[in-house]
């Protein structure tokens, strides 16, 4: 089996690194493509064996299964761009945030009568091989292709299969997650300079509580809740510490993290369902098809980046 | 003192009360309640007739006569303002004997004060119990004095396990209670007064309101002793995903409402340490 990606920045790094190390897959039968080779993730693609190439068309070409690895905004553009060379045996994997399965399902039926669609949402953590990932597979993808996508995401840690509105959510909760969590180990790092310790200890302190945390509640039957009544003894520190985050919303500010993600998401989906764009969105895609209707774009202005002129190219 | 020592079989025990306010006609209620104590064998005194009409149509026997309580009870709770109580013991030391158990309701006053005020081979235990003793709902913690042993502390826990939750704890807790529990009662009072006042915000009339928010805190507690589940769990399974109950509670994250509940038992806490040091 080949996987190609379609983008080639922290995503398809992160997927890439994690195959490979997982034994899943060989670096050479990954391709992946941009139009942008100075991107760092590029080099360490090259680097790890991967088969890099500017040629998104050549991916396609190259890959049974095709992960669409680009920021939402673009994945129209790219669905125009390699549709043509799309076949009945492909598997399409779209990863990008708030973009629906009956959006890349209408795309490409221009050109393909079944193409075969699942949306996943996955996290950076898939490099180290500890991902949190759903899909929701299309109408033409079988149950085998929902199997061999769960199989090559289990590789790099957790995959279960979802009902496809509940991946905005997700996307709240363990697609930005990690920069949650990242944020939260800098301030505990942070804490710990204050009250003395070196730098590095205290972020290797910090980040290892937080994964043996975690670890501990994976393999525990216990709510959460009990576990930290656990490390909390009467009078002591922690339960002192734990008055302060209470003082501070710390637990509604989290609630209100991944609230605020989710909707953003679908905000983001909405806007694709809408067809508008903004010019910074698009500036790394190479664009000669798309007309610009002004020099000087914003999401605000007027005049838009129009999508999907399907009376333009067809064959 | 000269009288013999009296039976120690609940059924028979002659309970005595120096003060009689409110807290010992919650601790009284319910030993009546529960049948624990016949109410004949209850005396209770006060320096005026107040309090003690309450009493008397209960079925207790009352007077003014603090001495007259200790002369003729085995268990002798003191149950007087804080100020008031080291008069009491003044007067009433000279009465007291080995075979007396007292126990003090006084808020504040610590055992190493009630035992410094008696006579040294007194039988002093320290009580803080909650209202819903009234209704035989009450939470309370005892601790023991140094003459009090084993027999002494069984005999109160099975007389007050009358009025509710009856636990032995270090001093050191007391305080605490207070905080949590004595003072906490005040606290639920507050939440339901605001949770019907909600309900009112939203349309439904105040009566009903307050009797549904009343039993929805009667219900919630019930499941949690009975089930002896984590709350947090409880909680959680009231969440159903994208529910309304997950919408108000955070709500409620966003106000600190735990943080703030947490000062606040700090707060009764710190103030009942406080207070005791007066």
């Amino acid at each position: 089996m080949s996987v190609g990606f379609i983008g080639a920045g922290q995503l398809a790094f992160a997927l890439a690194r994690g195959f490979t190390a997982a034994g899943v897959l060989a670096a050479h039968k990954i391709t992946a493509s941009s139009p942008d080779t100075d991107l760092p993730t590029v080099s360490g693609l090259r680097k790890m064996g991967v088969n890099f190439t500017v040629s998104n068309k050549d991916t396609v070409k190259s890959s049974d299964v095709l992960f669409l690895a680009v920021k939402p905004p673009i994945i129209p553009f790219i669905l125009e761009e390699v549709g043509p060379d799309i076949e009945a045996r492909h598997i399409v994997v779209s990863c990008a945030a708030g973009v629906t399965i009956s959006s890349i399902e209408k795309k490409l039926s221009t050109f393909c009568p079944t193409p075969k669609v699942i949306r996943c949402m996955t996290n950076t953590p898939v490099i180290v091989r500890e991902g949190a990932t759903v899909y929701a597979t299309g109408t033409h993808a079988d149950v085998e292709d929902g199997k061999l996508l769960e199989q090559l995401m289990a590789s790099v840690g957790f995959c279960t299969e979802v009902e496809e509105d509940l991946i905005d959510a997700v996307t709240g909760l363990s697609g930005s997650g990690p920069a949650y969590a990242f944020t939260a180990l800098d301030a505990l790092a942070d804490g710990g300079v204050k009250m003395g310790l070196p730098r590095r200890l205290a972020v290797r302190l910090g980040a290892q509580a937080l994964l043996g945390a975690a670890k501990m509640l994976l393999e525990s039957e216990q709510h959460p809740g009990q576990l930290k009544d656990n490390v909390c003894s009467p009078g002591g520190a922690t339960i002192h510490a734990l008055h302060f985050l209470e003082s501070g919303g710390f637990r509604s500010l989290l609630i209100n993290a991944v609230e605020a993600s989710c909707i953003r998401t679908r905000e983001l989906q909405h806007l694709a369902d809408q067809e508008k764009i903004s010019a910074a969105a698009i500036k790394k895609t190479l664009l000669d098809k798309v007309k610009l209707e002004s020099p000087s774009l914003s999401v605000a202005s007027a005049s838009k980046v129009s999508l999907f002129t399907n009376k333009s190219k067809k064959n | 003192g000269a009288w013999p020592r009296l039976a120690m079989e609940a059924s028979e025990l002659w309970v005595g009360f120096v003060g009689a306010g409110r807290m010992a006609g919650g601790l009284v209620r319910g030993l009546l309640q529960a049948g624990k104590v016949p109410a004949s064998n209850v005396l209770a005194s006060a320096p005026s007739d107040k309090n003690l009409d309450a009493w008397r149509e209960l079925g207790c026997r009352t007077t003014h006569c603090n001495l007259e309580v200790v002369h003729r009870s085995t268990v002798v709770f003191l149950a007087t303002k804080p100020h008031i109580l080291p008069g009491v013991l003044e007067e009433i030391r000279p009465a007291v004997g080995s075979h007396h158990i007292v126990v003090s309701l006084v808020a504040g006053v610590t055992i190493q004060t009630l035992q410094r005020l008696l006579p040294p081979w007194t039988k002093v235990l320290r009580l803080m119990p909650n209202l819903p003793c009234v209704v035989q709902a009450g939470a309370m913690v005892f601790s023991r004095g140094s003459n009090a042993g084993d027999e002494e502390a069984t005999l109160l826990k099975s007389l007050l396990s009358s009025c509710g939750l009856c636990e032995e704890v270090p001093e050191s807790y007391i305080d605490i209670h207070t905080g949590l529990s004595g003072s906490g009662v005040a606290y639920v009072y507050l939440f339901a007064e605001a949770l019907a006042e909600g309900a009112v915000k939203m349309g439904m009339p105040g009566a009903l309101a307050s009797r549904i928010a009343a039993q929805t805190l009667l219900g919630a507690a019930k499941m949690l002793l009975e089930t002896r589940e984590h709350p947090a769990k409880l909680r959680g399974d009231v969440c159903t995903p994208g529910g309304t109950t997950i919408y108000a509670l955070h709500q409620l994250e966003k106000g600190a409402f735990r943080a703030t509940v947490m000062d606040a038992v700090e707060a009764a806490t710190n103030r009942a340490c406080d207070l005791a040091k007066d």
